[in-house]
C-alpha cells in the first residue's frame, strides 16, 4: 500500500498547461476534467473500512461458533486486487510517443536549419540599387524571363505584366 | 537608385565595348575565356558628363592644359568651316531636313526630358520597393518560423507530463477499485451478522407472543359457565352497591 502512495506524482497542472498546443486543448481539458473527478471520488473513499466489533456480535449472537468462524475467515481473507492491464499501453504509448518527438525535433532542426539558410540568403543579399538583372536573376531564381518558352517579348503571359 | 541607363539603355550598354568614358558594367557573357567570378563594381548614377548635349566632357579636360578653355570650340569650328569650304560636307536639302528634325528633338527633350526621366525613375522606384518589401516580409516570417519551431520543440518536451497523468489515473483508480472492495466484503459480513441478531430477536419476539397469547387462551377456557355466573352476580352486586354509594353521596 505504501508503494501505491509514492506512485502518485505531484502532476504541475500550470505548467503542463503552457506546454499544451493551441490545437490540442480540447484533449487537454478533457484529460484534466477526468483526473480532477477521478481524484474527487478517491477522497470522497475513507481510507479504512468500517471496523467490525467481534466483541457485540460474539455476545450477541446465540449461534456458537458462528462469530468465531465468521472472524478468522475475515482476518485470514485478503481481497484480491485488480489487475494492472493498462500501465503496460501507457509504457508502450510513451516510447511511441518519445520516438514520434525524436523525428519532430529531428524534422523541426532540418527546418529550421533550412529557414536559417533562407535567412543568411536574405540577409548577406547585395542592396538593390546595386543589381543587376542577372544578379536578381541570381537571387530570385523566380524573376529569371523564360526565353524558350516566350521567345517573344515581353517573355511571359500578357496577364503576368 | 538603378540607373537610368539600365532601365533604358542597358541591353545597349551590355552589348557595346567600352564606351569612351562610361565604366563597363556589362554582363560577361561575352567573355568567353575564364572569367573571375570577382564581384563587380556598384554601377554608377549617372552617366558620363557631355557638354553640349554630345560632346565628352573628357575631350575638354585633354585639351585644356595645352590650349586652355577655347581649345575644343577652336577646334570644332576649324573643323567645320574646313569641312563646309572644302565641300568635304556638301549643304544639301538633307541639311536642312536634318536641321528642322534636330529643332524638334533637341525642344521635344529639353521640354520633356526631365518628365520623363522622372517617370522612369519612379518606375524604378516602384519595383525596388517591392522587392525591398519581400525581403522584409521574408525576413519577418522566417524569423518567425525559427521562432515557432523552437517554441514547438519546447512544447514537445512536456510530452512527459501526459504519461504521469495517466499513470497518476491508473493508479487512483486502482486504489479506489482496491477501496470499494474492502468497504464491500466488510459491509457484506456486518449484514449476515446483522442479519443473525435479527433473526434471533425475531425469534425470541415471536415466542413472547405465541406464549402470551397462549395463556389468555388457557384462562379463557379455563372459566367454566359456574363461576362466569358467579362472577356475573359478584359483579351485579357491587355495581348496585357502587351505585347506592354514588346517590348517598350525591344526596349529600
Amino acid at each position: 500500500m505504501a508503494g501505491r502512495r509514492a506512485a502518485l506524482k505531484a502532476i504541475d497542472w500550470l505548467a503542463f498547461a503552457e506546454r499544451v498546443p493551441p490545437n490540442q486543448r480540447a484533449m487537454f481539458n478533457a484529460l484534466k476534467t477526468r483526473s480532477d473527478a477521478i481524484g474527487a471520488k478517491l477522497t470522497s473513499l475513507p481510507e479504512k473500512p468500517v471496523v467490525i466489533d467481534w466483541a457485540y456480535y460474539k455476545s450477541a449472537v446465540a449461534k456458537a461458533g458462528m462469530v468465531d468462524d465468521f472472524e478468522k475467515k475475515f482476518s485470514a481473507l485478503t481481497i484480491p486486487e485488480a489487475a494492472d492491464t493498462v500501465t503496460a499501453k501507457i509504457d508502450a504509448q510513451e516510447q511511441e510517443s518519445n520516438k514520434q518527438a525524436l523525428e519532430y525535433v529531428q524534422a523541426s532542426k532540418a527546418r529550421i536549419a533550412h529557414y536559417q539558410t533562407e535567412l543568411e540568403k536574405f540577409n548577406n543579399m547585395i542592396p538593390f540599387d546595386q543589381m543587376t538583372i542577372d544578379d536578381l536573376n541570381h537571387t530570385f531564381p523566380e524573376t529569371k524571363l523564360d526565353k524558350e518558352k516566350y521567345p517573344y517579348w515581353p517573355h511571359k503571359p500578357i496577364a503576368e505584366l | 537608385m538603378l540607373s537610368r541607363l539600365v532601365l533604358v539603355s542597358g541591353p545597349v550598354l551590355k552589348n557595346s565595348g567600352s564606351f569612351g568614358a562610361c565604366v563597363v558594367q556589362a554582363s560577361r557573357s561575352l567573355q568567353t575565356s575564364h572569367q573571375n567570378q570577382a564581384p563587380l563594381p556598384p554601377l554608377p548614377e549617372k552617366g558620363g558628363q557631355v557638354r553640349h548635349g554630345i560632346i565628352p566632357e573628357e575631350l575638354f579636360t585633354m585639351l585644356y592644359p595645352k590650349t586652355g578653355v577655347t581649345g575644343p570650340y577652336m577646334l570644332g569650328t576649324g573643323l567645320l568651316l574646313y569641312m563646309l569650304s572644302k565641300e568635304i560636307y556638301v549643304v544639301n536639302h538633307e541639311t536642312f531636313a536634318a536641321a528642322s528634325i534636330g529643332a524638334v528633338i533637341i525642344y521635344g527633350v529639353k521640354k520633356f526630358g526631365p518628365d520623363v526621366a522622372a517617370f522612369a525613375d519612379k518606375l524604378n522606384e516602384e519595383k525596388v520597393a517591392k522587392a525591398q518589401e519581400v525581403k522584409d516580409l521574408a525576413t519577418t516570417n522566417l524569423a518567425l518560423a525559427i521562432e515557432d519551431e523552437k517554441k514547438e520543440q519546447w512544447r514537445v518536451e512536456g510530452r512527459q507530463m501526459l504519461f504521469d497523468a495517466k499513470r497518476n489515473n491508473v493508479a487512483v483508480l486502482l486504489e479506489t477499485n482496491r477501496r470499494e472492495r474492502l468497504h464491500m466484503v466488510t459491509n457484506e459480513v456486518k449484514k449476515r451478522l446483522d442479519y443473525q441478531i435479527a433473526l434471533q430477536q425475531l425469534h425470541v419476539r415471536m415466542e413472547q407472543e405465541h406464549m402470551v397469547n397462549w395463556v389468555e387462551k388457557s384462562v379463557i377456557n379455563s372459566i367454566t359457565p359456574q363461576q362466569e355466573k358467579e362472577s356475573i352476580a359478584k359483579c351485579i352486586s357491587d355495581l348496585k352497591m357502587l351505585a347506592k354509594a354514588t346517590q348517598a353521596k350525591a344526596n349529600v
